[in-house]
């Protein structure tokens, strides 16, 4: 009886072993690769098409793909990255490449580039040189631009007929934004807000993206925060006083009602306009929206210039210290074939996304209106810089103080004062230390 | 002679069987629990922004926490505040249902286990929950007080969506958790005899005398675990305030856990955090120690005055 319950155990446990490794990788060199497509994503077949056609052609290298959800990616890569247990091939930020550069976690892909003889080399004129920029540290490239993400006003233009209005209406200036939003703007009979142009909160809209139109930034070349000019002051409060023609209860209620439905107010055609990031295309075509709709340059303020933000993902080969040579140089095999044009134009299929390599991007919208149209705001599209005292500068750092400012509780010079302040300590307290 | 080697070797027996089975637990506190703990000790030293090695800075983490950081002491404050109003609150609560429980009338296991059944409930779904019951526009909550608001002539709260009330809301909700501490109240209160009650009947006690000469007085022990344990769980409140107001607004839900968690997580400094984690010890520590002065008020049934 004990011999059987022992044989049992041990059966069951090497059964159980034997589950967790379903891949027959052979004598191949393994390379992990993470990605944003975990499984009962709509993306995860294409994904793992993409990877088994490399597999399937190769002798030497076998690539195990690991997706997660963008909400859960960052944390995981991060976590990582940290413990020196990174896949050899991950998606990254492209802001923040040169943090890594300088702790040494990522392997020198010029140096790779370089010494590549094969045919298949990184063709690198491909790709932007903006992007390219954000990936060099040292005058070399330590990561390679993935995805281009850039934001431009979307129109609903089904609204515009509604009006007589045509594409030759779509707002060019801030003045022509304001004047044509306002036209869209609707309440029922107890005076809530059913309808509203635009707002220069929702969506994608940001208030350093404002500000990149007026030639200004949250800092300057040193990283210090330049937030205490009249400019400042008057982006905000031109963001601020957009809708001051409803009072504040109504607006929120209005957005509030936005967050019941869950989807995006434009894709639920309750504005009129919105600034959004490429991405709403592939969202709108998934809900099945029946309206027709246009995508233009993002509105600018008499004097601006066409800007953007585009934060798109590079792709990096992380070197955790133990990465052997030959783990390295598949890993190099794999991320030319994930930047040669043909894998970019099946990513760009299978994620929706609008990738890094140029004229593959050309091919794969041509035909396409919105999505050309999209594709031109690439060329206008920037990325935030990364400040090392605060990483999430537009985000965590900076919302509070927005959100004071557009709730009325401090007014946007108060509010601007103040987030400046803060800048500044973190900056003090970072330099102490580092 | 043989009979006391028997013992002894029984007795090493014993203590090594003893450590076997507590051998997956000291594993965990020494190998999970320890390492970490001191790992963190020594991080809080240095800067470390969890790419590169640490780098030794001494007490800099700690000076700068307390002397150049609003949001420290902001964050504190607010912890203070939830700790304050929160824990008081949570007695006060859990205490009252275990009195109204501790009847004989019929379905009463039903209700307890209703009270007890929000413990089982995921923080997160939870929060998702209330986060809608205290909607200010669409909420249940708010739909259900629109009379006392027209009567009141007064604009509806808006509860965790403002400045003023945000904190109050989250602890009300978390007040939806009290039947957990209800049913520790609800066991000590079946452990008094009935025969100080029938003592006290005698003497022409009412239910109020009664419960304020016999009952909470003999709570008193699970009154101070209770007190203890919200005290040392109080002070890391986070979950609530990360899905309901993401700190918001104005900051005024940005729990001392909540910043610690972004010093690590956002401001990728590992050694502020650590700081933190270490502060935030020492602090709990010295008010458990000064709580725990509070057990010579504590009466302990059988104990003689």
């Amino acid at each position: 009886m004990k011999k059987l319950l022992v044989i049992m155990v041990l059966l069951s446990t090497l059964l159980t072993l034997a589950a967790c490794n379903n891949e027959d990788t052979g004598d191949k060199i393994v390379i992990d690769f993470w990605h944003m497509s975990p499984v009962g994503s709509p993306s995860f077949s294409g994904m793992r098409g993409i990877i088994n056609d490399f597999n399937n052609s190769q002798d030497t290298y076998f690539v195990r793909g690991t997706g997660f959800s963008f909400w859960d990616y960052w944390d995981k890569i991060n976590v990582a990255v940290s413990s020196r247990t990174a896949p050899e091939v991950g998606l990254m930020t492209i802001d923040d490449v040169e943090a890594r550069a300088r702790a040494g976690v990522l392997f020198n892909i010029s140096e790779l580039i370089e010494n590549d003889t094969s045919l298949n080399n990184i063709d690198l004129s491909e790709f932007r040189q903006s992007q390219k920029d954000f990936a060099t540290y040292n005058g070399d490239l330590y990561a390679m631009p993935f995805s281009a993400t850039t934001r431009a006003l979307f129109v609903n233009m089904d609204m515009f007929a509604e009006l007589n209005l045509t594409e030759d209406d779509i707002p060019e200036t801030w003045d022509e934004l304001h004047t044509i939003a306002k036209m869209f703007d609707e309440t029922d009979n107890q005076n809530n807000i059913t309808r509203l142009g635009f707002d220069p909160t929702y969506g994608n809209a940001t208030y350093h993206g404002w500000l990149w139109q007026n030639n200004l930034d949250f800092f300057d070349e040193e990283g210090l925060p330049t937030l205490n000019t009249q400019g400042h002051i008057d982006v905000l409060e031109w963001i601020m006083n957009f809708n001051n023609d409803f009072t504040r209860a109504q607006l929120t209620s209005f957005g509030e009602g936005n967050q019941m439905l869950g989807i995006n107010p434009f894709a639920s055609e309750r504005v009129a306009m919105i600034v959004e990031v490429d991405g709403l295309y592939q969202i709108i075509k998934d809900a099945g929206a029946d309206f027709n709709y246009d995508v233009a340059p993002i509105p600018i303020p008499e004097g601006g210039r066409h800007v953007n933000w585009g934060s798109g993902f590079s792709i990096e080969l992380f070197d955790n210290g133990n990465t052997t040579d030959a783990e390295r140089d598949g890993a190099f095999e794999f991320l030319k074939y994930l930047l040669s044009k043909e894998t970019q134009i099946r990513l760009a299929e299978v994620n929706g996304w609008i990738m890094s390599h140029i004229s593959a991007m050309e091919e794969h919208v041509a035909g396409d209106p919105i999505l050309e149209k999209l594709l031109l705001e690439v060329d206008d599209a920037i990325d935030k810089v990364y400040i090392p005292y605060a990483p999430s500068w537009h985000g965590n750092d900076w919302q509070p103080y927005y959100n004071q400012a557009l709730s009325g509780t401090l007014t946007a010079e108060e509010a601007l004062a103040a987030a400046r302040a803060n800048y500044i300590q973190k900056k003090q307290n970072y330099d102490a230390v580092n | 002679m043989a009979k006391t080697i028997s013992i002894t070797k029984l007795k090493k027996q014993e203590n090594l069987i003893g450590y076997l089975f507590a051998s997956p637990w000291l594993f965990g506190l020494i190998v999970l629990g320890m390492f970490p703990i001191l790992a963190s000790l020594y991080i809080s030293f240095t800067t470390y922004n969890m790419i590169s090695l640490p780098r030794w800075v001494g007490f800099a983490n700690y000076r700068i926490l307390f002397t150049n950081d609003s949001l420290f002491w902001k964050s504190l404050g607010n912890t203070v505040y939830h700790v304050v109003i929160a824990i008081p609150l949570g007695i006060v609560v859990g205490v009252l249902l275990a009195l109204l429980l501790n009847n004989k009338i019929k379905g009463m296991s039903v209700y307890r286990t209703m009270f007890y059944l929000p413990n089982v409930v995921s923080i997160v779904a939870m929060s998702l929950l209330w986060l809608w019951l205290f909607q200010p526009n669409f909420g249940i909550i708010n739909q259900f007080l629109a009379p006392i608001y027209r009567l009141l002539d007064m604009e509806p709260l808006r509860w965790h969506q403002a400045e003023s009330t945000a904190k109050m809301t989250l602890i009300l909700m978390g007040l939806w958790t009290a039947g957990g501490t209800m049913v520790i109240y609800l066991a000590q209160m079946q452990d008094i005899p009935t025969s100080l009650y029938e003592s006290a009947e005698m003497d022409g006690a009412n239910w109020i005398k009664k419960t304020m000469y016999i009952t909470l007085p003999l709570m008193t022990p699970s009154i101070f675990f209770n007190f203890i344990m919200s005290l040392i769980g109080g002070f890391q409140v986070f979950t609530i305030a990360y899905i309901m107001t993401n700190g918001g607004p104005s900051r005024s839900t940005y729990y001392y856990a909540y910043y610690m968690f972004d010093k690590m997580m956002l401001d990728r400094s590992m050694g502020m955090a650590s700081a933190m984690a270490w502060i935030l010890l020492v602090i709990v520590l010295i008010l458990t120690m000064l709580a725990l002065r509070l057990n010579k008020y504590v009466i302990y049934l059988g104990e003689e005055g």
